[in-house]
């Protein structure tokens, strides 16, 4: 990545800035205030009750990953969607369209500067992340998981906001149009999910009781394969084969009804975790390709 | 260096380029000169290969331009017409972004951008940012940018508008310098008296087709040959302008400050015989001559369609 002329430049002029350390105080400051205010309550209520609740400390857990998931699910759009639309409206693009350098380079130069910055706030907040193991642990195989997501996550939304940077010309739009998208794919594709249940739920509650037959659960359908595309859902998975107990209404679980797990069902994680890596792919590909026609 | 051939591009319905030709030889300071929309910066998008025509061919240093984009793009350098500046930028990091774009790395872009803006006097402008520099400055900055990969050929898209006279000649003589160190330069304008005081050839654009060009010589003797007759009369002038429009050379006839000014096409044998007749009909003639015209009126005829369709009109 060094040698990607984009990259180093975004780099020396991003440590000018004084925009990242001003997000990484913000941001780590309110992640360590609620952190170790919620630590000093499970702390005050042990001491008061003498009776540990460790369930405390897995909300608090999950709150502070949910924090850091939010934060990058947020940020990456913001970083990318501006990117090849801002070299566009300061006339930069087309100095770059007529040097050696390929699309491809400046597409990777741009992701990799936005993952730069993406980077060094989530190790900036590790200290307050091991601040809530202090009363317990993970495995090794857990944390991977969840770094995994997060850069799966980190990929989508990134290639999200590149694609629409390459496809409009001003990066207001490139970013409301980023942030449009995610909705959809965040909360809209839950949303679905939670009205086709809903739905079928009124159908079954409404059927006679046959004797001797089970009376069929409520599920969304088809619909539940969407949410392969949702990285908030596998997210939540993730916790959820955590154990961590707080989010288990949200798990694909109670959109499936009592339907059979298959493959898919039955390795969420793994599969969901795939399927967006790969649309994570074609979007940066789709963006190289727009560069190459433009140019 | 460049030859174009039929160049067409339409933007929606309006037909940008039509039919371009062009030609600039290998060591030529050429000026590329039209009105506001002629389609200038059309044509340059499309020699550096940022739009695609709809037809026609640009070949650059012999060869095509579309076929060869990767090794004609080592050949030519663009100056546009916005600097394209970035923020937060030094000039230094500006010029070895610039560089490592074409591959240079290290040692070698350090000493090839050092040697650029030494070049272009910006020694002292090194660590300043960019976006900060006066507009003079910025433009000599986006001319060293665009020689760093060291290119035969320049391309400059409007370089001198909205600069003051003193900075428009201290460019100018970068340009010449450049030129006279076997660089070939294709410069951009809609001010034909700042290009033809330094420019080799003129190629004069109109409506998206090449409406005159040449070297800056021969445009000059075609510019005399094209200048208006002035005939100065004493009393009557009605019987000289009778014998006037019966000359079939006589293109357009104007009355101008009491004086017949005439648009007359021929040589000086020519302007003697004509002299003879009107002498012959008893017009009382005191004196007779080409008007010095320059450039700019042929120019202003060339690129104003209204104008040459004035064929006799008084502005008494
Ligand atoms: N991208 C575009 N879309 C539509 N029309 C355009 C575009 N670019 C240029 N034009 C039109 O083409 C004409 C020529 O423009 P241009 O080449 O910029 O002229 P010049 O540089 O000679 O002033 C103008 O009338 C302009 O409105
Ligand atoms: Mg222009």
């Amino acid at each position: 990545m060094r040698s990607n002329p984009v990259y180093r430049r975004e780099r020396a002029v991003r440590a000018r800035s004084l925009r990242i350390p001003l997000i990484v105080f913000v941001f780590n400051g309110l992640l360590a205030a609620v952190a170790l205010l919620g630590m000093y309550s499970a702390v005050e209520h042990v001491k008061a009750s003498s009776f540990i609740q460790y369930s405390n400390f897995l909300q608090l857990y999950v709150f502070v990953v949910t924090l850091e998931f939010l934060m990058l699910i947020f940020i990456m759009p913001a970083l990318t969607s501006g990117s090849i639309s801002g070299e566009r409206e300061r006339r930069t693009l087309e100095l770059l369209f007529t040097t050696r350098m390929p699309p491809s380079k400046i597409v990777t130069g741009k992701l990799c500067s936005a993952f730069g910055q993406l980077f060094l706030l989530i190790v900036s907040s590790f200290p307050v992340v091991v601040l809530t193991f202090v009363y317990g642990s993970m495995s090794v195989q857990d944390i991977g998981l969840l770094f995994l997501c997060y850069v799966t996550a980190a990929l989508l939304t990134g290639g999200i906001g590149i694609l629409f940077s390459c496809l409009m010309r001003r990066s207001t739009l490139a970013n409301v149009c980023t942030y449009g998208v995610l909705l959809l794919l965040m909360a809209g594709t839950y949303m679905l999910n939670v009205f086709l249940y809903g739905i079928s739920r009124t159908k079954a509650d409404s059927m006679l009781p046959v004797a001797g037959q089970l009376r069929p659960a409520a599920d969304s359908g088809a619909a539940v394969y969407l949410l392969l595309l949702n990285p908030g859902t596998t997210f939540i998975e993730i916790l959820g084969s955590q154990a961590v107990g707080s989010v288990d209404g949200m798990l694909i679980s109670s959109f499936l009804g009592n339907r059979p797990l298959n493959v898919v069902t039955g390795n969420w994680i793994l599969v969901s975790l795939g399927v967006q890596l790969l649309l994570a792919v074609c979007l940066i590909w789709g963006a190289i390709l727009l560069l190459k026609r433009r140019e | 260096m460049l030859k174009i051939r039929g160049l067409k591009k339409k933007f929606k319905n309006f037909q940008v380029l039509d039919g371009l030709d062009m030609d600039i030889e290998e060591g030529a300071l050429y000026g590329f000169v039209g009105p506001n929309g002629a389609g200038k910066t059309t044509a340059i998008r499309v020699i550096t290969g940022l739009l695609r025509p709809d037809g026609g061919t640009v070949e650059i240093g012999g060869r095509d331009a579309f076929a060869y984009r990767e090794q004609v793009k080592q050949e030519f350098g663009y100056v546009p017409d916005e600097f394209g500046m970035y923020d937060n930028l030094k000039v230094r990091e500006y010029m070895e972004f610039f560089a490592s774009c074409y591959g240079l790395d290290g040692l070698v872009a350090r000493n090839r951008c050092m040697e650029l803006l030494e070049q272009m006097k910006l020694l002292d402008k090194e660590d300043d940012y960019v976006d900060s520099l006066s507009r003079g400055i910025k433009q000599r900055l986006c001319l060293a940018r665009a020689m760093i990969h060291d290119p035969r050929f320049l391309v400059l898209d409007e370089p001198t508008s909205g600069m003051d006279p003193r900075v428009r000649m201290e460019f100018t003589e970068i340009l010449r310098e450049m030129c006279a160190e076997g660089k070939t330069i294709l410069i951009s304008s809609h001010i034909l008296s700042e290009l033809s005081r330094m420019c080799t050839d003129i190629g004069i654009i109109d409506a998206g087709k090449i409406v005159l060009s040449g070297s800056m010589s021969e445009i000059l003797r075609k510019v005399n040959d094209s200048n208006p007759l002035r005939i100065r009369l004493c009393g009557e002038r009605e019987a000289a302008v009778d014998v006037l429009k019966e000359d079939r050379r006589v293109q357009t006839i104007t009355i101008r400050d009491g004086d017949i000014v005439v648009n007359f096409h021929g040589d000086q044998t020519a302007e003697a015989e004509l002299l003879a007749r009107l002498i012959a009909c008893g017009a009382r003639i005191n004196g007779f001559f080409r008007e010095q015209g320059d450039l700019e009126s042929v120019f202003m005829q060339l690129t104003n369609h209204e104008f040459q369709k004035v064929v006799f009109h008084s502005e008494e």
